[in-house]
């Protein structure tokens, strides 16, 4: 359900990256969502489209998304385990000494941009997104 | 003549970084300017406002009580509150489902003029879904489950429970009325997060209120004297488990 402000974020990080380039576009990003991050992939994808039609800076980029099941690990045994329903309670011997080794993650972890030439420091799309992004959220 | 290049950038950065760094700024602040700051999360409907209401008063006998309300609309939670003599701030998101630590920034820089506060009590946006994956600075998190909600909802909605460090079972004088399993609703909620503390407690009959008060109270001491509490919310309980 908040797959909309998670898009928010995801855009606001987006421009400051391209600002930071100098990028006039962002061609592809890739994302990570992990099975217990609370998000539901396809309605993330869902959001990014709603925005693309909206933000000149996403107009032609495409979204990959990878999802990561949940891993969990024993403190006291080392098991690893991916329950199903999530439980964080060791099933070999118990424990509750446990900890998350991968599946909460909500990571931006690259981005293909373009960047014009030759003007490196031309700042790419000041503020004026952000009356666009009011409507939306 | 215009060409162009394409550039790969590794970014590797949480989403929420923004609301996750400024999360931590605040409880930074708070937790210097001595105040102890309690995220309330549940279903709409579950007992957060009749716990504040039912509680506060005593509270508010030997401590500074502070609380910001968040709702899609309406004032109403905040003039509950107040009508107890406690200073209350609203935060109407108009239609976001949860709190945001920007939201709350902005709102305590209002509230604090009334201040100061020992404890800021937040009840957040009704709702066990969008909630759990911010973190709004608070030293504790807490999840309120309703008896007439049944006893599955902690299977039901992992996250919240998973992220939260206490679990008030409310509305327990209904218990004879409903078929809910206190023992099935505590298993599942500590399969989730072992070291989860549990109350069971009825805002009309004022069972179980103390105990939580005084669960409040060691907490408010340890981070007085230095503890921190909560180091980055919704995740923290990886690291303490």
């Amino acid at each position: 359900m908040h797959e909309l402000s998670i898009m928010r974020a995801l855009f606001e990080q987006l421009e400051d990256l391209a600002r930071k380039h100098g990028a006039s576009r962002v061609i592809r990003l890739e994302v990570e969502v992990g099975a217990f991050s609370n998000v539901v992939p396809e309605l993330l994808q869902e959001a990014f489209k709603s925005f693309r039609q909206i933000e000149p800076l996403l107009a032609q980029a495409d979204m990959d998304l990878k999802k990561l099941p949940l891993v969990i690990e024993c403190r006291d045994c080392g098991d690893r385990f991916s329950p199903s329903p999530v439980r964080y309670r060791c099933p070999l011997c118990g424990s509750g000494r446990t900890r998350t080794v991968q599946g909460e993650e909500l990571l931006l972890r690259d981005v293909e941009m373009e960047i014009p030439d030759p003007q490196p420091e031309t700042p790419s799309k000041p503020k004026q997104a952000a009356t666009n992004q009011e409507a939306l959220s | 003549m215009s060409s162009s290049e394409t550039r790969q950038v590794k970014v590797l950065d949480n989403i929420l970084k923004a609301n996750d760094y400024l999360a931590r700024r605040l409880r930074r602040d708070w937790t210097e300017q001595g105040t102890f700051v309690v995220n309330l999360l549940s279903s709409p409907g579950s007992g957060k406002t009749s716990l504040l209401e039912a509680t506060l008063p005593t509270l508010q006998q030997r401590l500074r009580v502070g609380v910001l309300e968040g709702d899609l609309e309406t004032e109403r939670d905040a003039e509950r509150i107040r009508a107890k003599g406690i200073p209350a701030l609203q935060i109407t998101t108009g239609g976001t489902c949860h709190l945001e630590s920007h939201m709350i920034e902005q709102a305590w820089e209002q509230l604090r003029r009334e201040g100061p506060f020992d404890i800021l009590f937040i009840e957040n946006v009704g709702n066990l879904v969008c909630p759990a994956s911010y973190d709004l600075g608070e030293h504790l998190r807490a999840v309120l489950l309703s008896v007439p909600e049944g006893d599955d909802k902690p299977a039901k909605y992992p996250k919240a429970f998973r992220s939260a460090d206490a679990c008030l079972i409310t509305k327990c004088d209904l218990l004879p009325h409903f078929d809910f399993d206190l023992d099935a609703a505590r298993r599942q909620a500590q399969d989730l997060r072992p070291d989860m503390q549990l109350f069971q407690t009825s805002a009309t009959s004022g069972q179980g209120l103390d105990e939580w008060l005084d669960f409040v109270d060691v907490r408010f001491r340890e981070v007085r004297s230095g503890g921190a509490g909560r180091e980055s919310g919704a995740s923290a309980q990886a690291a303490t488990t």
